[in-house]
């Protein structure tokens, strides 16, 4: 091409578009004008600027396709400099129901298990607080009524305020608003409630608190498939279940009954985390598979099921939890933590798809 | 896997003064008539829960009865407030297929 052909064809907003459709979004299997993630497309002569909205913050391939959109704008006649911003907006569930009870709530994330004791709530809480860091908004409810622990393992001493309109306002600590059944019973009592209470709790907790505008909303289950689990599967869309287990086999055979459960209620399975998958002893580094290896991968491939990550066995996150600063907050830098950060993205992934999905084929339209 | 294979309600409307149509999301479309949906009920006052056995006696039923109101549940069910006063029922997806007239 001549200088002349330059100085007369200057680049404009059509070509530059045409051009990124080359640049696709490896999780929802797009390209990324299509997917309209393309906004503020700026040309001044020959100096391009735009930003690229995601559908979360915690993509984790953001960097990537950063560069790979400038270079290919770069490239293109007549182009000097090229600014690439990138922003993102979580995409939300439809449903009419989840508009009235949370109406700012964009995706709400039950962190389920069939066996208790496989370290369901450690996970809920590293989950949202890595979620969080990437820059989301996070709640995290803990709606495990009978042994709640959200509370310690975020550190949380206070004790929720009440709002207007006898609103409770949740807690806030390392930037996440947390509400707990803890918040509301003392250490020495127990809860002794049968159904319907539970059903007014998850009604309280959903509708009664100011939660205000949230990305994901993480809910720590109780485990099992009992009456807390069905009552938040009918009050509201979920935007889909994620299952921890152990590795173990007892584990996963219980785990796959919760998968059964909201198959059965059509909540989406976002994916499985192996948490206690391997121990690495602090002494001598020797890895050892405690619970058996692989186990909930296999699972998670062989029921169809995306696979979000392993957690090791390690004394830190225990450590980091019963003393109230979870390790993605206390020691962000090591491995235990970076694997909680994958799994977070990885599940922000998840949602992104099935939420770019929902776009397409809204929610059911009632009327009557 | 289910939620691959179960079709879902893309709206769900007033086929009469009475009766309810549903469009699915496969293109399909129902039509219920009221009273028949109304004896379809499983709930636990009209289905026994051990035995099986139907414990509402169609004659109870008026034959005028109508939904007043329609609601979804979660993402898998609707629940139905019923002229006649009944409002434990939940109908899944899946029964409301099963229940297609059509």
């Amino acid at each position: 091409m001549s200088r002349l052909d330059r100085t007369h064809s200057p680049v404009t907003e059509p070509t530059i578009l045409k051009a990124l459709e080359e640049v696709r979004d490896p999780d929802l299997a797009r390209d990324i004008v299509s997917l309209g993630f393309i906004k503020e497309v700026r040309v001044e002569g020959g100096n391009v600027s735009f930003t690229i909205e995601l559908t979360t913050p915690a993509c984790p391939v953001r960097d990537k396709m950063q560069e790979e959109a400038r270079q290919i704008v770069a490239a293109l006649p007549g182009v000097q400099s090229v600014e690439v911003t990138m922003t993102s907006r979580v995409r939300s569930t439809p449903g009419e129901t989840k508009a009235q009870l949370l109406p700012g709530v964009k995706n709400v994330l039950p962190v389920a298990s069939g066996k208790g004791g496989v370290g369901k709530s450690t996970v809920s809480a590293n989950l949202a607080l890595a979620l969080s860091k990437t820059g989301a908004r996070v709640g995290l409810m803990d709606a495990d009524v009978y042994g709640p622990s959200i509370p310690m393992i975020m550190g949380v001493q206070e004790q929720p305020r009440q709002g207007a309109n006898n609103r409770i306002l949740p807690v806030e600590q390392y930037g996440v608003k947390i509400i707990s059944m803890g918040f509301f019973v003392r250490e020495d009592q127990a809860v002794i409630w049968r159904g319907p209470m539970l059903h007014k709790m998850i009604d309280q907790f959903l509708g009664g608190v100011e939660w205000g505008e949230l990305d994901y909303l993480v809910i720590d289950l109780p485990p099992g498939t009992g009456d807390i689990q069905l009552s938040l599967c009918q009050k509201i869309p979920l935007t889909g279940a994620v299952v921890v287990s152990t590795p173990q086999d007892v584990a996963l055979r219980v785990a796959k009954k919760a998968i059964l459960m909201f198959e059965q209620l059509n909540i989406p399975i976002l994916g499985v985390i192996e948490n206690m998958s391997h121990f690495v002893c602090g002494t001598c580094g020797t890895r050892e598979e405690i619970f058996g290896y692989g186990g909930a991968r296999r699972a998670a491939e062989s029921l169809g099921l995306p696979f979000l990550g392993e957690i090791p066995l390690v004394t830190a996150i225990r450590a980091t939890a019963d003393d109230g600063r979870p390790i993605v907050v206390s020691d962000p830098e090591t491995l235990s933590a970076g694997a909680f950060q994958k799994v977070a993205e990885n599940l922000a992934a998840q949602i992104s798809i099935r939420n770019m999905a929902g776009e397409v084929e809204p929610a059911i339209k009632i009327s009557f | 896997m289910v939620t691959a294979t179960t079709p879902i309600p893309a709206e769900i409307s007033r086929a009469n003064e009475y009766d309810v149509r549903i469009r699915w999301d496969d293109g399909h479309e129902s039509i219920y008539l009221a009273r028949d949906l109304r004896l379809g009920c499983r709930c636990a006052h009209c289905i026994s829960e051990t035995t099986r056995d139907e414990l509402l006696d169609p004659r109870s039923v008026p034959a005028d009865v109508h939904p007043l109101s329609i609601s979804q549940v979660g993402r898998y069910a609707i629940h139905i407030q019923w002229s006649d006063g009944h409002s434990t029922g939940i109908y899944t997806f899946k029964r409301l297929r099963e229940l297609d007239p059509t």
